[in-house]
């Protein structure tokens, strides 16, 4: 599966002037394929998440088109992009993005219920929680874990669902060598089962972990 | 295990504190509303009965009784009284035109010494002219005519399992019971001429009634007339105060008048509290909806962000509001419901008229209304919720802070 982007630019409207626009990501031609773990990294308001987000289909281009497998997902319509979200990409944004009223296990098996009726996978949750080293974890609440636990958390929810493509803010923003390096492994051993894996981060600490190293700076994107 | 289905109850419980004043607010709500709605039916409700029972157009009573006694109090919340006019003013009424049918009743009241198992309203009346009582009585009563120290009593009469009721030392037989009315009826034994006047006699036995001077075989308390097809009431009621001296005229369209005033004054303030309850727990409710929504912005930002769709997270919001205001407002109409019942008797003594629980019928239609309203407030809470949702961006949300 290749998620191709061509020519997105992503301009916001600069605050107090209304007619004044800043372009945060320049038009830009970027592709991700199956099995391969690539990294843009760059300064802190380069675009990296902007760009992220646009290729998961969470914010739609000012101009320019996404494909994933040549399928342009801004032309599809609001629900037919969600379903695709959940059943192809999954994404780690940056931050806390836990569901504070279920426990660790509940949030990891989110994004399954929310098209399926039949019985959660909950053995898959589990190993996934086993595999980032939370599964004691398992019956926690989202406010009893630390920053890098709950990373880890959304790292297993991301992957439930197997998708092809894994887009990953920042994920280890604030986490220790040893929890970074428990990600990162994660994150490459997701890339040699097969999918297409894109991590963001302004550190260098993945670059041997990557197949390509790709820098932002300013909206631009430099090989 | 979680599902779609349940995650709306996973929330909730999840935001105990929040889900508590909104459980509590949607609660007063539906107190209110159906409470207060089944005050107002309740009163109309009794009021209609008293009105309907009361069954003549005109009543005229002694004028010197006008005192402490009013023949709208009668109805609605008099002490048991007794006062008398001479028999002869009968034939001087008779003669005025436009009746149809006239009859004599006779009152008097039970003292409340020990000779008495009750203090009631006593009321004689003819059975052979008596067009007020005998229908009424007919739904009731199943032992045979009403004979000589037989009653039949009001719905807030004891009634006790030998069917006895003592005055005066005199044992009478209960024979009937009626429906309750809300109003001082339901407190009243009705007897025929015969069986009063023995209790008369033993009252003055007794020296326990003022009146001791009359002779109960000459003497009336009230007389209840029924005007001709046509006829005009309010001139009869003048003709007879004019040609009749010595008397106190009162007509059905007077103390329908009075009630109805009155039922107006209650029925707006009632109105008015229950309108502004509504509308504090409406405002309330949607104020902590909209700050759950918010404190819960990057929860619904993640669910976009996992594939649920603008759809799938309205719905979530949509019935987080139902649930948790249904529950509330069904919990509120049981708890008022449970207040009215217990606390009816009290009711109508504080509003100082006829207050009667609605029939089934209103009592689940006022309940629908109320869940209705509290599910106005619901639909308001989500409408703002999903709006706010649908107009974030998710991207920029997951973005701010942490
Ligand atoms: N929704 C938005 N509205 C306005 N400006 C934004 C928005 N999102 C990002 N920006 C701006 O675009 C630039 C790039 O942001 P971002 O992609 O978050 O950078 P990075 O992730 O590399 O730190 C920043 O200057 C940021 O302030
Ligand atoms: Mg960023």
């Amino acid at each position: 599966m290749i998620l191709r982007a061509d020519e997105v630019r992503k301009d916001f409207p600069r605050a107090g002037k209304s007619s004044n626009y800043f372009t945060a990501v320049y038009p830009l031609d970027f592709v991700l394929e199956s099995g391969q773990f690539t990294v843009i990294t760059g300064k802190s308001g380069s675009g990296k998440s902007t760009l992220l987000n646009m290729l998961a289909g969470m914010l739609t281009p000012s101009g320019g088109k996404v494909f994933l497998d040549d399928k342009d997902i801004y032309s599809l319509d609001e629900k037919t992009l969600a379903r695709l979200r959940n059943e192809k990409i999954g994404l780690i944004p940056q931050g806390h993005t836990a569901l504070l009223s279920l426990t660790v296990l509940e949030n990891v098996l989110l994004p399954y219920i929310l098209y399926n009726k039949a019985q959660p996978p909950e053995k898959k949750a589990k190993d996934l929680l086993d595999q980032v080293g939370i599964a004691s974890l398992m019956e926690a609440r989202p406010n009893e874990l630390s920053g890098g636990e709950l990373r880890r958390m959304a790292i297993a929810r991301a992957m439930l669902m197997e998708p092809s493509i894994l887009l990953a803010d920042e994920p280890t923003a604030g986490l220790d060598s040893e929890n970074t390096i428990a990600v990162l492994s994660l994150l490459r051993q997701a890339a040699d089962e097969g999918a297409a894996v894109l991590v963001v981060t302004h550190e260098n600490e993945a670059d041997h972990f990557t197949d390509h190293v790709l820098t932002m700076d300013g909206g631009r994107l430099k090989g | 295990m979680i599902s779609l289905k349940n995650l709306p109850y996973k929330n909730l419980k999840g935001y105990a504190g929040r889900t508590a004043a909104l459980l509590l607010f949607s609660m007063l709500m539906a107190l209110a509303t159906f409470g207060g709605t089944m005050v107002i039916s309740g009163i109309r409700a009794g009021l209609n009965k008293v009105e309907s029972r009361f069954g003549a157009d005109i009543m005229v009573t002694p004028e010197d009784a006008k005192n402490d006694f009013d023949a709208q109090n009668v109805l609605l919340k008099a002490e048991p009284g007794y006062f008398y006019m001479e028999k002869g003013k009968m034939d001087e009424i008779a003669k005025v035109d436009g009746i149809e049918k006239m009859s004599a009743q006779l009152f008097m009241a039970s003292a409340k010494a020990g000779c008495c198992s009750a203090k009631v309203q006593m009321i004689a009346y003819d059975p052979a002219t008596d067009f007020t009582i005998q229908p009424w009585i007919a739904d009731t009563y199943t032992d045979g005519p009403m004979g000589l120290m037989d009653v039949v009593v009001g719905s807030n009469v004891t009634v006790y399992d030998n069917h006895i009721i003592r005055f005066y030392d005199n044992d009478c037989r209960i024979i009937g019971q009626f429906a309750p009315t809300g109003s001082t009826l339901d407190n009243c034994v009705y007897m025929n001429y015969d069986t009063v006047k023995v209790l008369i006699k033993a009252s003055f036995k007794k020296g326990l009634n003022q009146y001791s001077e009359y002779d109960p075989d000459d003497v009336i308390s009230a007389v209840m007339i029924k005007v001709r097809p046509g006829a005009d009431i309010e001139k009869v009621a003048g003709d007879i105060t004019k040609q009749v001296d010595g008397v106190s005229v009162a007509t059905s369209k007077n103390m329908v008048a009075g009630i109805g005033d009155s039922l107006k004054k209650i029925s707006g303030s009632v109105s008015f509290f229950t309108v502004t309850f509504w509308l504090i727990g409406t405002l309330m409710t949607i104020l902590i909806f909209a700050m759950m929504i918010n404190e819960r912005k990057r929860e619904f930002a993640s669910l976009w962000a996992m594939g649920a769709s603008r759809k799938i997270i309205s719905d979530l919001v949509i019935r987080e509001a139902v649930v948790v205001n249904l529950a509330g407002g069904i919990l509120g109409i049981v708890l008022s419901a449970l207040i009215l019942f217990m606390f009816k008797d009290l009711i109508g003594q504080v509003l100082g008229v006829g207050f009667l629980i609605p029939g089934p019928v209103t009592i689940i239609l006022l309940a629908g209304a109320a869940l209705l309203s509290v599910l106005l407030a619901a639909a308001i809470s989500a409408w703002i919720g999903v709006r706010r949702i649908s107009r974030m961006d998710a991207s920029l949300v997951l973005k701010e802070g942490q």
